[in-house]
């Protein structure tokens, strides 16, 4: 498998130096190949930039876009270098990889709006350090902590390890535009309080959102933080099917009672969540719901005693798990992704389709996946599962993820995958669902093909922020 | 390693990078683990980075020994800390230190070999040591007590069953760990011998990829302990310790690191030394061979211990190992500041380790800080050596 490179001017690389300065900006071979690859590689095929810029601040930032934008370079944002269905992997030769890492200042905690306003290069470790002093806590992915908080946000992939932080957890951002315009979000663009997402017209924080660094850059964020609470109880109820658990799920979500609400498979996220491989996980009930109940001292009592009467009534088992998985639990849910991660490892990599959905097709998504996997030849062993419902459950929102963990270094089982993508992309299209976790090349041309006159509109807007087309280009359309 | 292996390693990495920081949970502290990576700032010089350099290199693609490239592989310490963290996160073993001292032997077949690591070479061909120093190391020591008093002891005792390899840096540039470990020896009455003829271990070549030079450094050293009858070799230095372990031949000899030696001493001092010390694990003693208990157990015997905030699996690496002092001395030192940092926010007035080659680069760091940081840097045997009287007292 060659990869491809392109090459910049040796006048361009000199610009770009004398911009970031010279040990920040390089076309070393090395060095670019180490962002060749991501862990999507069966689908999207490494390919090195031809050169790596590191920019320290906005205004360089403005700078580096507006040169790429007069030569009509390629730029694909990076932040802090963990990045997934190839969304960070140039599709064209002689891109710049704008490595945002050095960018990590946490500019704001703002306890009283309960508020953090961050850089790109601010990771969720980074970020719960400094707010937990305030007993506040960012809502987390299901990403490594190590994974940026801004583009997290910005990318509106938050499937959440806390169903009671609900769904949007950006207020506002500011974006720096190809043409070195800088756009700023809701109350950002009236005053320096960033603290209002709908501040002038239209959710332009919405509309910019969820673009793969498909617009501009984003140099700020502010985003809500949570408050974690001393008085906390966990729960892990078993459950045959998918099917069994949903009305202990609509209960506790009807009446807002748990913080977190995980359903997983009993060979997979349970592991994560547990915190340890060692344990025998065979010998549980084939899905476990993960509830966590927290709060202030009266509500809290208040909430676990409901909580009980619903796991008692709901027909599952409550399984008596040993105490370190409470706490981990805890940790990993309400403290950042870190040894429920070892999941991604569980054979070498992972493959997953991350939807949103309503909890009422949650049995039916769990089926597809199933079958298209034991269709296309991937055993019923690598097919897993889970689910997170999500506050405050309009539309009984849930975001679901089906689960492929597999050897990565298998050529014939990326040939499965591949095929598995084709079909079942369409399938969930067909059975119904509420959006995707994030577009990304591969999953958008057979979604555009079904939203008519919106997908021109897309097209058209990106158009206008960035008439030259250099924003990461061929990630969307 | 095979290429099929490597390259099975390499597409086991998910590119999570939780292989660049300090557990996080439960103190919730983010904590930097990878030195290179956290220095440097490119992708390419944490683990996942290097292991799409390493691909490219074995696909062919990169076909020439940039300065990025060259960077990127030897200024690396394979302190290991990314192995160990992925460990407790990842049920799939990606050995990386391996992989990293690997793709470094790929360079050197490929004649890409740092000058600095060459020069290694040519120095230990013309002197047997890695300094390229043509005087001997003498010990200053003089018999005390017995029938030899007031005698030199520059080899011990030729039918010793207890042999000290002192190595090439505790011989030329921290000789006092070298006499350190001397003076316990005579005070404790342990009957000793050393080399007559010790040629550098080979470890400094292995780390930098020019194995095929190590041959005749290992073939040779074999021999003359084959003809010393020593049962035992005791080591200061772990890096000469892991390459006797894990890359010569079984001698049939018990090879020791002077901390495991002399915890099974029992040994007894009257008066501890009234200095808060942090123990620094280096990477070869620790991650490597692990052993952890065996120093703080004996250090807790000598001095009070406060606790850094990362050791043993994850503790910070000092900086000099992998080749990285002899050609990146200004990334080496970096490393040992964060280090005395973390020591000192310890509340530790002395750093202490059991590895001459931590020692050195602490040691250099702290001077440059100056007096006015006041931290001691010391080896372990020199703290015991201190509070050890003549004729010293076992438990």
């Amino acid at each position: 498998m060659m990869t491809s490179r392109g090459v910049l001017s040796p006048g361009v690389i000199k610009e770009l130096q004398a911009i970031v300065g010279e040990e920040n900006a390089t076309d070393d071979v090395a060095i670019c190949a180490s962002y060749s690859r991501d862990q999507h590689w069966h689908f999207v095929p490494p390919r090195n930039p031809a050169c790596v810029v590191r920019p320290a601040s906005k205004e360089e930032v403005r700078a580096v876009l507006m040169l790429a934008n007069k030569e009509k370079i390629p730029v694909v944002p990076y932040s802090t270098g963990i990045n997934v269905r190839g969304l960070a992997i140039p599709v064209h030769d002689g891109s710049i990889l704008l490595d945002l890492g050095r960018m990590n200042r946490i500019l704001e905690i703002n306890p009283e709006m309960k508020t953090a306003t961050v850089e790109p290069g601010v990771t969720f470790g980074m970020l719960l350090e400094q707010t937990r002093k305030y007993k506040l806590r960012p809502a987390f992915p299901d990403a490594p902590l190590t994974v940026s908080v801004l583009v997290n946000y910005y990318l509106r992939g938050i499937y959440q390890t806390a169903a009671a932080d609900g769904h949007d957890h950006t207020i506002s951002y500011e974006m720096v535009l190809p043409n070195g315009e800088t756009l700023r979000t809701g109350s950002r663009a009236l005053s320096s309080m960033p603290y209002f997402r709908y501040g002038v017209g239209p959710d332009f924080a919405g509309l910019l959102s969820a673009h793969p660094g498909t617009c501009g850059v984003v140099t700020e964020l502010t985003a809500k933080l949570y408050r974690l609470y001393d008085h906390r109880q966990e729960y892990f109820i078993g459950f045959e099917s998918v099917k069994d658990s949903t009305r202990l799920i609509y209960n506790l979500m009807h009446d807002e009672l748990a913080t977190s609400i995980r359903l997983v498979d009993n060979q997979s996220w349970l592991r994560g969540i547990c915190g340890t491989f060692d344990y025998p996980y065979e010998e549980l009930p084939k899905f476990v719901l993960c509830v966590l109940v927290e709060g202030l001292p009266g509500l809290f009592e208040a909430k676990d005693k409901l909580v009980r009467a619903h796991i008692e009534e709901s027909g599952g088992r409550v399984l008596e798990l040993p105490e370190a998985f409470k706490r981990r639990f805890e940790e990993e849910s309400l403290g950042g992704a870190e040894l429920s991660c070892m999941v991604f490892h569980l054979r070498g990599n992972y493959h997953c389709i991350g939807l949103y959905g309503p909890l009422t097709l949650a049995a039916r998504y769990y089926e597809l996946h199933e079958h298209t996997a034991l269709e296309v030849g991937i055993p019923g062993d690598h097919v897993y599962f889970y689910l997170d419902p999500i506050y405050n459950f309009h539309g009984q929102l849930c975001y679901v993820e089906l689960d492929i963990f597999y050897d990565g270094s298998d050529p014939r089982f990326g040939e499965k995958l591949r095929e598995y993508n084709r079909r079942q992309f369409h399938r969930l299209l067909d059975a119904g669902i509420y959006g995707w976790f994030r577009p990304y090349a591969g999953i958008i041309e057979p979604t555009t093909e079904r939203i008519g006159y919106l997908a021109e509109v897309w097209k058209k807007f990106l158009r206008i922020v960035d008439p030259n087309g250099i924003m990461n280009p061929g990630k969307l359309f | 390693m095979k290429r099929e292996e490597i390259l099975s390693a390499i597409y086991h990495c998910v590119k999570c990078k939780l292989c660049s920081i300090v557990s996080f949970h439960p103190n919730e502290e983010w904590l930097p683990l990878c030195p290179s990576g956290q220095f440097y700032g490119y992708q390419a010089f944490y683990a996942p980075g290097k292991m799409e350099i390493f691909r490219e290199i074995l696909e062919g693609e990169i076909s020439e020994p940039s300065e990025g490239l060259l960077k990127a592989v030897y200024a690396c310490t394979l302190c290991g800390a990314c192995y160990e963290k992925c460990k407790q996160v990842s049920s799939v073993e990606i050995r990386l230190p391996e992989l990293f001292e690997e793709m470094r032997h790929e360079l050197a077949v490929k004649g890409w070999a740092l000058d600095a690591h060459r020069g290694i070479v040519e120095k230990i061909r013309e002197t047997r040591n890695a300094y390229g120093e043509r005087y001997e190391y003498k010990y200053r020591y003089r018999y005390k007590r017995g029938d030899r008093e007031g005698a030199e002891s520059p080899g011990g005792d030729a039918d010793a069953d207890v042999l000290y390899y002192i190595g090439c840096t505790a011989r030329y540039r921290v000789p006092e760990i070298a006499d350190a470990m001397l003076s316990i020896l005579n005070k404790l009455g342990i009957r000793y011998q050393l080399m007559e003829d010790e040629w550098c271990c080979g470890s400094v070549l292995l780390r930098t990829g020019q194995v095929e030079a190590a041959k005749e450094l290992m073939e040779h050293n074999v021999e003359e302990i084959r003809r010393s009858g020593a049962k035992r070799i005791v080591f200061t230095c772990p890096g000469c310790l892991k390459t006797f372990r894990q890359n010569y031949p079984d001698m049939g000899v018990e090879l020791l690191h002077s901390t495991e030696f002399l915890a099974r001493m029992h040994i007894k001092v009257d008066d501890k030394l009234d200095i808060n010390v942090a123990y620094h694990d280096p990477c070869h003693l620790g991650r490597d061979l692990g052993i952890y208990e065996e120093p703080r157990s004996l250090l807790a015997e000598v001095a009070h211990i406060k606790q850094m905030k990362r050791e043993r699996e994850q503790a910070w690496c000092c900086g000099s190992g992998g080749g990285v002092k002899s050609a990146y001395d200004d990334f080496a030192l970096w490393c040992a500041t964060e280090r005395l940092a973390e020591a000192r926010e310890a509340g530790a007035e002395a750093l202490v380790s059991a590895c001459p080659f931590c020692k050195r680069n602490l040691r250099e760091a702290a001077e440059i800080e100056g007096k006015g940081a006041g931290l001691g840097v010391y080896d372990i045997v020199e703290l015991v050596n201190r509070c050890l009287k003549e004729g010293g007292a076992r438990r």
